[in-house]
């Protein structure tokens, strides 16, 4: 209970941080730090192996994405972004509203929490993708069909932009004696 | 872990074996002895457990950045740094009174403050993966059940502080060095993580002692039963150390550094002891992937001609690592460095098919049991994809003959 007492703030300040925050960069890295605490509950109640995945995973890909495309991208001045701020706050909270109100929902029917974290099962490699595999299978199947159409989108994007910078107009090529 | 264990006798102690974990027990027995609680003998046992393999590993680097100047100017035809001490022996100290008197200077347009992190976390992964390697038969600082995870969970980090130094230092530099590594890591950590699930799927584990002790015996009586002596084995550990080059930022992929190019990439508005450690990080990084590559293909801490078990399984653990460090050094000082293009072609045209292809032949390999099934499948299944995507790239793939406008003869 006292490692989610100390990380559960630092993880909503964290949060809080990633939202408020004008520069979108300063965001990014705080949307980092939550998610890697969010890993560091994992890690304190026990659930070892979520809690490095949920590491790898979000921090070490998610996060490094958004701050990747950050670097791409340049987003525009902070100024610009401080304007519409009245407006992202409206669209903020319709997001954010049913989310926090399913969340409610569900933790009111659990009354209150276990005493202690049940027994850890040791988790060979093994059972862990015979669960995956098996019980799991659908989910599995949606995310790998999701991912294959991400990807190509992905590549339909890239082919659009390779496309497009070749039909720019290319230097002649030089002739002996052009020199 | 448990606190001190009083059945380790005198004998066990003195071992060869144990020497490693020496620093541990004393200070276990030292603090058992003077009557502390059990909880404050198991931190200071983890202490000095950490301690030592800081101290080993950064009496490495230092000696590293010695051998690697020494190495580098053979190869160049060069004599290397011969001026302080013997044979140049005290260079590294005077390149580290060197760097801790230079003036520490942040940029008026850095952000002080991500200017300071940065540094601090490149160095904690590399700390922190060290952590985890199984270094002898007896000494494991940190015996974890899911080490391969966490070795990939932690060295994820690196992107994240290389990412901070870049944007942080406010120029234009280090932003175009941190775009350039940030592509170049996330490019090749696919392959290096593909490449370890053959042997996650073989081995059945995720604890990396165990990954070793499923290596260890020998095939006809004189071969290692090694990962690398399978076809599946060399084809993904071949992958592992290409890509594990490139995750090092080692020549021939030390675009994100490159000199000619862009200063220092990241780390072109650092100075002082930050810079310092940025290079610390990335030696720390490199024994540590050249680590784990070990332990996954090159059998750990296993010996490698059978009758030799008397020596001390760390010393074989360190021998390899002096080879494999040796080859990246060999490496740097051959190979000039690719271009960006060539780097992502390669890394997504060549090695990740190839990782993905080692999957299910290590799967074959697993459920035919080795034997001679498994060599027949299996060999034919990686080795063409190999020749024919070799000759593909070196043909097809190679970037077209450079027009030279203004250099024409």
């Amino acid at each position: 209970m006292t490692p989610l007492l100390i990380l559960c703030p630092m993880m909503i300040l964290a949060a809080l941080g990633a939202v408020w925050l004008a520069r979108p960069v300063h965001a990014a890295l705080f949307l980092a730090l939550a998610l890697a605490l969010t890993a560091v509950v994992y890690l304190a109640v026990g659930a070892d192996f979520i809690g490095l995945v949920q590491f790898m995973v979000y921090v070490g890909a998610v996060a490094v994405l958004i701050v990747f495309s950050l670097l791409i991208t340049r987003p525009g001045d902070e100024a610009e972004e401080l304007l519409r701020r009245p407006r992202s706050w409206v669209t903020g909270l319709a997001c954010t509203l049913p989310v926090f109100a399913v969340l409610v929902y569900a933790a009111s029917r659990h009354t209150c929490l276990p005493d202690a974290a049940p027994e850890n099962p040791s988790l060979s490699v093994e059972s862990f993708g015979r669960v995956l595999f098996t019980t799991h299978a659908p989910a599995v199947l949606a995310v790998g069909v999701l991912l294959t159409a991400v990807m190509i989108g992905a590549a339909l994007f890239a082919k659009e932009a390779h496309a497009s910078s070749h039909t720019e107009p290319t230097r002649k090529p030089n002739t002996p004696g052009d020199s | 872990m448990s606190g001190f264990d009083a059945s380790h006798s005198a004998a066990v102690l003195w071992a060869p074996e144990c020497w490693p974990r020496l620093p541990q027990r004393l200070v276990e027995m030292l603090l058992h002895f003077c009557g502390a609680p059990d909880w404050l003998v198991t931190i200071g046992g983890l202490v000095a457990a950490a301690g030592t393999v800081v101290g080993v590993f950064l009496t490495g680097f230092a000696l590293l950045s010695l051998i690697e100047r020494k190495t580098l100017a053979r190869i160049q035809n060069r004599i290397g740094p011969n001026r302080a001490g013997w044979f140049g022996i005290l260079q590294p100290v005077a390149d580290g009174i060197k760097m801790l008197t230079k003036e520490d200077i942040v940029p008026t347009k850095a952000e002080w403050f991500l200017h300071l992190l940065a540094p601090i976390l490149i160095v904690v992964p590399s700390i922190l993966a060290l952590g985890v390697l199984p270094y002898g038969r007896e000494w494991v600082p940190v015996p974890l059940d899911l080490g391969l995870l966490f070795f990939f969970a932690v060295g994820t980090l690196t992107e994240l502080a290389v990412f901070m130094a870049g944007w942080a230092s406010g120029s234009k530099f280090p932003m175009l060095g941190a775009m350039r590594a940030i592509s170049q890591m996330v490019s090749y950590e696919l392959p290096l993580m593909l490449s370890a699930l053959g042997v996650i799927m073989v081995s059945g584990t995720l604890s990396l002692p165990g990954i070793v002790a499923q290596q260890s015996g020998f095939l006809l009586g004189f071969i290692p039963a090694w990962n690398v002596f399978t076809p599946w084995g060399l084809s993904a550990g071949l992958v592992f150390y290409i890509a594990s080059i490139a995750e090092a930022n080692r020549c021939p992929f030390d675009l994100p550094e490159g000199e000619s190019e862009i200063v220092a990439g990241h780390m072109t508005e650092y100075s002082g002891f930050k810079y310092a450690l940025f290079f610390m990080g990335e030696y720390l990084g490199l024994f540590a992937i050249s680590g784990l590559g070990i332990t996954l293909f090159l059998g750990g801490w296993q010996a490698p001609f059978p009758g030799l078990g008397s020596v001390p399984s760390w010393i074989w653990f360190f021998s390899k690592l002096v080879v494999v460090i040796f080859s990246f050094l060999w490496i740097r000082g051959t190979f000039p460095r690719v271009r960006i293009d060539q780097l992502m072609r390669f890394a997504w045209l060549c090695l990740i098919p190839m990782a993905l292809l080692t999957i299910p032949a290590a799967g074959i390999w697993h459920f035919a049991g080795g034997g001679l099934i498994g060599w027949a499948v299996t060999v034919p299944m990686l080795l063409v994809p190999w020749v024919v995507l070799t000759i593909h790239y070196n043909k097809r793939l190679a970037p077209a003959t450079r027009t030279y406008t203004f250099a024409d003869s």
